[in-house]
């Protein structure tokens, strides 16, 4: 599966794993800019419980690059901006082998 | 008579010159001949030992040579690259090349290339690693380390070979069923290279142990399978100072991460993240999935062991860093096998300043895992067996088989589409329980499977979990005045009980 261009003004989450098994998605395009405690804002209301049994232990990527989430919600609203076209990855750990 | 004297004398004289000049002359040729010997023998011993690489690697040369017979050639090349300590040569035979003649032929095909060398294949046979887990991961990655000739390969593992191992763990076989994964793993990998040292440990690494064991090795390989496990496992890395690859696969997908590389101490922000500096909260423990649970595709676990197995010969085999070029960026590969891109390489952080492991303000300490105190079970949680619904509300799967078939009964069904079309009762409604209950009552409804038709449902899952938590999503809506339970058990119960013949998947 290859995951369409995102619309203008919209960035991609990408869902791997068990983000994959919750939303029942592969990815989503999500209207930007957008703070990343937006973004766990919006996801909550879109997905009841993904907070707890999701985010909470999961990595964030922002076009490959990991993100500090406990860092980014402490600064809130100042913090980093997902821009629009960003590709953003929501990554919870695999343990199984 | 003073002329006879004087010549005699003469005579004796140049006797004792021609003497002494042949003896000197005797002692240079044999002079000549030691020092061609020595020649010969340290322009061998140097093109063996100095084969292209810089003398900053004398020392670990030397060690694999310890059985040299050349201590002054040994000594000559340490003083001309300004090396003063002497080589600890204990027992002195007669050997030529670095490595054995048949490990020429061996490991040729890898030697030759100049990521490894003679001086990588000489670092591999002096390193243990540790595989912690001999399965889908461990197998792979233990075969190719035994096959590379790493000196030593310990083997942890509490587990046995089941048939059902066997699409993924590819060291194990049909006759070894039974067996312990260790001695299973042992068996193979010591007939692929039987001239390396296996340790077996066959029993889960716990806490009290992973220190004492993990000090006899140069580098850690996790191939577990849980939580607990992969959070213990990178403590005693980092409490130990060994690197870590560590790797995990479910369904499609897999991970890697090369951790705690460079292995500096707590508190060092130089060395590379651990494990929880990448994860540091774990997943709800009712949300992990097991590979038994959720499906693993076996080439996809195997990809990520044979990956590990090239990461751990990569960081054994590391050349040299100049101390003005950056360390490597650590980074988390990820494999989905379905997606495009297959492969992300995620760019990671360094060490998390407040890290519980590897920072300066570490709570994790050599005593805290020794003496028990830290609780991995307590950290990740326990995933309790549910059991949500009262009594009167389940059925046993023997009692269910006995309910007339008379239309008085709906029977729905919750695992995936893909379970569903494996083996299913007639007459069963599908409805995938997804963990979330407002979008299974949603979907049951729309599809009729919940329509108030005064009959009794009954709700099955695989192994009676799911489904006692869609009857209580039922129950909890009082959505029907009518009968809802759940099959004890689910289809397991079933087989055990009703149908031998149902398959065991």
């Amino acid at each position: 599966m290859s995951v369409p261009k995102a619309p203008s003004g919209h960035f991609t989450l990408l869902y791997f794993a068990a983000a994959t098994s919750f939303t029942q998605k592969q990815y989503d395009f999500i209207p930007a800019p957008l703070s990343i405690e937006q973004l766990h804002t919006t996801l909550e209301t879109k997905y009841p419980g993904i907070s707890e049994r999701i985010l909470k232990s999961s990595a964030l990527t922002i076009n490959l690059d990991y993100v500090d989430v406990e860092q980014e919600l402490a600064k809130g609203i100042d913090g980093m901006q997902i821009q629009p076209r960003d590709e953003v990855a929501v990554i919870p750990p695999v343990s199984s082998g | 008579m003073d002329s006879f004297q004087t010549a005699d004398n003469k005579v004796h004289n140049l006797r004792r010159q021609v003497e002494a000049t042949e003896n000197q002359l005797r002692e240079l040729k044999s002079q000549l001949q030691q020092a061609e010997q020595q020649a010969e023998e340290s322009r061998n011993a140097h093109s063996a030992y100095l084969g292209g690489f810089p003398a900053e690697w004398i020392d670990e040369t030397l060690q694999v040579l310890r059985q040299n017979e050349f201590p002054n050639t040994a000594q000559t090349i340490r003083q001309d690259h300004g090396f003063q300590q002497s080589p600890s040569a204990a027992n002195v035979t007669k050997r030529r090349w670095p490595l054995d003649k048949d490990e020429y032929i061996r490991y040729g095909r890898q030697l030759i290339m100049p990521e490894i060398g003679l001086h990588g294949q000489l670092r591999l046979k002096n390193s243990k690693v540790l595989v912690v887990g001999c399965g889908g991961l461990g197998c792979p990655a233990a075969a190719y380390l035994a096959g590379a000739g790493v000196g030593t390969l310990g083997l942890i593992d509490g587990d046995t070979v089941e048939v059902s191992n066997l699409h993924r763990q590819i060291i194990h076989s049909t006759t070894k069923v039974g067996m312990t994964k260790v001695d299973s793993a042992y068996e193979y990998l010591a007939a692929l290279n039987p001239s390396i040292t296996y340790n077996r440990y066959p029993f889960h690494l716990s806490p009290d142990k992973a220190l004492e064991i993990f000090e006899q090795y140069d580098l850690i390989l996790d191939c577990t399978d849980h939580p607990t496990s992969r959070y213990l496992i990178s403590d005693a890395a980092v409490l130990t100072g060994r690197p870590l690859v560590s790797a995990s696969a479910l369904k499609t997908e897999g991970q890697l991460i090369v951790l705690n590389n460079p292995p500096k101490p707590p508190g060092d922000l130089s060395g590379g993240p651990c494990y929880r500096c990448v994860f540091p909260t774990p997943p709800p423990a009712d949300s992990v999935v097991s590979c038994g649970e959720g499906g693993i595709v076996g080439p996809v676990v195997g990809l990520m062991g044979v990956l590990q197995a090239l990461e751990a010969i990569k960081v054994l085999t590391a050349k040299v860093q100049p101390i003005d070029q950056d360390p490597p960026k650590p980074t988390l590969l990820m494999f989905s096998a379905y997606n495009t891109p297959q492969f992300r390489s995620v760019r990671l952080r360094s060490r998390r300043k407040e890290c519980a492991a590897c920072s300066s303000q570490a709570s994790i300490t050599r005593q805290a895992l020794t003496n028990g105190s830290l609780d991995y079970v307590a950290f990740c949680g326990a995933a309790l067996p549910i059991n949500v619904l009262p009594p009167q509300a389940r059925v046993a799967a023997a009692d269910f088989a006995r309910l007339p078939q008379d239309g008085s009964n709906k029977l729905i069904d919750v695992r995936d589409e893909t379970q569903y079309a494996i083996c299913a009762l007639r007459g069963s409604i599908n409805v995938p329980w997804t963990g979330n209950a407002d979008s299974w009552i949603t979907r049951a409804t729309q599809s009729g499977a919940l329509a108030q038709d005064g009959r009794h449902y009954y709700i099955v899952c695989r192994l009676g979990n799911d489904s006692q938590l869609a009857a209580q999503a039922i129950m909890d809506r009082a959505l029907l005045p009518i009968l809802v339970k759940d099959i004890k058990g689910g289809f397991k119960a079933w087989r055990e009980e009703v149908d031998p013949s149902w398959p065991d998947y």
